[in-house]
């Protein structure tokens, strides 16, 4: 387990959607979570940077648990997730800072994701505010952006969950380039008119 | 033949829904059943309210709600209290992917189990055409009979002239005496009580593995036809929606390569090389994990010298069954599992002996994969000097000789129709059965893929494969690769892929979508049927609580931790040579993490906060009243 935390850890740093310092990871192992620490660096984690604590309970560990255990548990406790990433990808986060719904236009985006949220709260990191919303919109998908703040990808293990927070990054890359070419985008794709209502 | 009392008490059988209903029918209404009961050779209509719709879609679910409902945890299986439940499920006949499914329910003669079982094919497909969303047969004829169900009532039928004949020629003389009409048929072996005899509609399409057929045959039921020809489609609220969600559904189906290439040009027998090349192929009844002749009995070979041409069930893109011929017969099959049975685990390496025991069985209305494993026990107990005479790992013409004579109840093959634990049991060496409650494990063996092992031992109705097959997480790549050694950490896994088949189960899905796609599509389409959204996680609920359901009826039956087990081979003796040379299966952490994440207590029970959760407790209490 540690050497997937580790892998997925180095490849989203390396792939530029977290910061040094940034960004949260965690499986559920039953009725307990392990989630990556506190201020932890995703892409030089060690066995001490892997927490374990309570699905629904507190213990002491929760003092050295990401600043999103809170985030976490609410997702695990409302939806069937086994695995949450979380992370600042730059493209995402200023699509979002404009849009109420992100939706791909390249092939890979739109076959995996079809459609992808954008949801706001007054407070962004580690608030209730954000526990009590993002579970609700991750019953129904399995990537929500909170706008200016970044993806919670959900899965049934965490390189699923880092796949759908890459392909998202992806997309919104290219539909910002494809923009500052100034023409006309090409429809290709029969239906994609209704993705927005996917 | 005889249109014995067509019989009806309270509403009439011969109410037609599609007439008594105004247009435009909800999709998501009461459940429409018909209840026949054979003693009386009467049948009345019913119906159960929507919440239960709700609750367990149908299908499996269904079939569930209704054996705990009434308790048949208490009765005997062959007897004629027992139920059997068919029923499709809401996406049945909708045009949603590889959909033309239905279940059947019961308590099972092989395992004592809550036991359900699922076929493609049209059957299904004609049940909701006639109107009925379900149908509950209970009662036994006093002489061999078969029931014809139309939108004008429910006829019962002498079965002189079809009692005795094998599949084939049960289905071409109903075909005959029903044109139109789908059958259900049961084969030689079910009528003889053969305790892993099938259910059988559309050649080859079969309700197998736990003994439904004897079921149906201690019931003198021959058959049930349905003419649902010609008739309404089942109602689909919104059907351009339903049109949106299929195109971008088998866009995933026809780019994925397991379902556009793999099951299609080989079928299932693909897994042959595959699996023998992880060294997860069980071999001469589990004494090892690779065979040496996989090659010869691979998917590769089946294609080159038997299959004549691919089949599809209707509406299927994947079309993984195949017509075959051998030694101057021809049928369907064999399957990957049914291969291995015959071959593999017996040691065999005669593709034609496989294939031909496999139209044997086919032909009787039996199990492949226990027929092949009993088969393979009685090897080991002649190696074992427990068996005068007995036959020998890889001898190909015993194979097909023993499935005759299984089905003709003669020789050998009379003691082998009781199954392998049985078996076993009546020679003193229970521990040479590989069956879990009572069911023969099937083609994966679980010391190189220990989540299997798991899956294997907490599966509801014994040892099976289709309640969670880790093949994909631990061979395929599907959803993702992971340590098929490593014991800990899957259990998450495991329990979502046992509610999800929960869920196509009770859909009724065929499981080779899941290859391409995740619960949000399965939720999209019932969405776009019933009109209303439905969540993937409430969906997956409904699959959760289907699981504790049927749990709920085996503890109710005097199943506990104890059976939640599997052969002492696999837990204690290494795999002698291969990939998976050294590994065992350590169960009881396994089993422990698995309960801490059902919420389970130590000894597999629900918890009282997971019942309420699941709305069960109602359900509970009914069942605690057993002693």
């Amino acid at each position: 387990m540690l050497q997937q935390f580790q892998q997925i850890g180095r490849d989203l740093f390396v792939a530029g959607v977290v910061s040094s310092h940034g960004g949260n990871m965690s499986v559920r192992m039953g009725d307990r979570i392990l989630i990556t620490r506190r201020g932890s660096m995703l892409a030089r984690l060690e066995e001490r940077d892997i927490i374990g604590t309570g699905l629904e309970e507190n213990d002491s560990n929760v003092m050295l648990a990401s600043t999103e255990i809170g985030v976490h548990r609410a997702i695990y406790q409302a939806t069937s997730a086994q695995a949450i990433v979380h992370t600042h990808p730059p493209y995402a986060i200023a699509r979002s800072l404009v849009c109420d719904e992100i939706v791909p236009v390249d092939s890979e985006g739109s076959y995996i994701l079809h459609k992808v949220p954008v949801v706001a709260t007054e407070l962004t990191a580690g608030s209730k505010q954000v526990a009590d919303l993002l579970p609700k919109w991750l019953k129904e998908y399995d990537i929500v952006m909170l706008r200016g703040h970044g993806p919670f990808a959900i899965g049934h293990l965490l390189e699923e969950a880092y796949q759908l927070t890459s392909v998202f990054e992806m997309a919104c890359r290219i539909m910002t380039i494809a923009e500052g070419m100034g023409q006309q985008v090409k429809e290709y794709r029969k239906g994609s008119e209704r993705y927005e209502t996917w | 033949m005889r249109h014995a009392r067509g019989s009806q008490r309270g509403t009439p059988a011969a109410t037609r829904y599609d007439q008594d209903v105004s247009p435009p029918d909800p999709a998501l209404r009461p459940l429409r059943g018909l209840r026949v009961d054979l003693s009386a050779r009467s049948a009345q209509t019913e119906e159960l309210p929507v919440e239960v719709a709700r609750a367990f879609l149908g299908g499996r679910g269904l079939g569930a709600y209704i054996a705990l409902r009434e308790r048949l945890y208490e009765v005997e299986p062959l007897s004629a209290q027992n139920l059997l439940v068919f029923a499709p499920g809401p996406l049945t006949g909708t045009g949603a992917p590889a959909s033309g499914r239905y279940s059947v329910t019961s308590r099972s003669p092989l395992t004592g189990t809550v036991f359900d079982g699922n076929s493609g094919g049209n059957w299904g497909n004609a049940l909701r055409r006639v109107g009925y969303d379900y149908l509950v047969v209970g009662g036994a004829l006093d002489a061999p009979g078969y029931v014809e169900i139309t939108a004008d009532g429910v006829h019962f039928h002498d079965a002189a002239g079809l009692w005795g004949l094998d599949v084939p020629s049960s289905l071409a003389r109903l075909k005959e005496l029903q044109p139109g009409a789908e059958s259900a048929v049961i084969g030689p072996a079910g009528e003889r009580g053969v305790l892993f005899a099938s259910i059988v509609n559309n050649r080859g399409r079969s309700i197998g593995r736990g003994g439904l057929g004897s079921v149906m045959g201690a019931k003198n039921l021959k058959a049930i036809t349905v003419a649902g020809h010609g008739m309404h489609t089942p109602p689909v609220a919104d059907p351009d929606r339903l049109e949106f969600i299929v195109y971008e559904a088998e866009k995933l189906l026809k780019a994925n390569p397991i379902t556009s290439t793999a099951l299609p040009e080989f079928g299932t027998s693909v897994l042959v090389n595959v699996l023998n090349q992880a060294g997860a192929m069980p071999t001469r009844n589990h004494r090892e994990s690779v065979f040496e002749a996989a090659e010869a009995i691979s998917g590769e070979m089946l294609k080159k010298d038997h299959v004549q041409r691919r089949a599809a069930c209707r509406g299927c893109v994947i079309g993984c069954a195949r017509r075959t011929t051998a030694g101057g017969q021809s049928g369907e099959g064999p399957e990957y599992e049914s291969i291995w049975a015959f071959g593999a685990e017996c040691g065999v390496g005669d593709l034609t002996a496989i294939v031909q025991a496999n139209y044997a069985c086919n032909r009787a209305g039996m199990d492949t994969i226990t027929m092949g494993v009993t088969i393979a026990c009685a090897m080991e107990l002649t190696d074992e000097g427990l068996l005068p005479d007995g036959p020998r790992f890889g001898d190909a013409r015993a194979i097909v000789a023993l499935a005759e004579a299984t089905a003709a109840g003669t020789g050998l093959g009379a003691e082998l129709g009781v199954g392998s634990a049985r078996f076993a049991a009546s020679h003193g060496r229970p521990e040479l059965s590989m069956s879990v409650k009572g069911m023969e494990l099937p083609a994966y063996d679980p010391r190189g893929m220990k989540a299997q092992g798991l899956a294997f031992a907490t599966s509801n109705r014994g040892g099976c494969h289709l309640r969670a097959n880790m093949l994909g997480p631990e061979i395929l790549g599907v959803p993702k690769m992971v340590d098929r050694f490593a014991t800990l950490g899957k259990a998450g896994l495991l329990i979502n892929l046992q509610n999800l088949n929960a869920i196509l189960d009770s859909l009724s899905v065929c499981k080779f979508t899941a290859f391409a796609m995740k619960e949000d599509y399965y939720a999209r389409l019932l969405s776009a049927v019933w009109g209303e959204t439905v969540e993937p996680q409430e969906l997956l609920l409904i699959g959760e609580r289907i699981w504790n359901a049927e749990r709920l009826f085996n503890l109710a039956a005097g199943f506990g931790r104890e059976d939640d087990s599997l052969p002492r081979r696999l837990l204690e003796e290494p795999v002698p040579a291969g990939p998976s040379k050294g590994h065992v299966v350590d169960l009881p952490p396994m089993l422990d993490e698995y309960y801490v994440s059902r919420g389970w207590d130590a000894g597999g029970r629900p918890s009282p906060a997971k019942l309420e959760r699941l709305d069960l407790a109602r359900m509970a209490l009914a069942a605690s009243g057993r002693p």
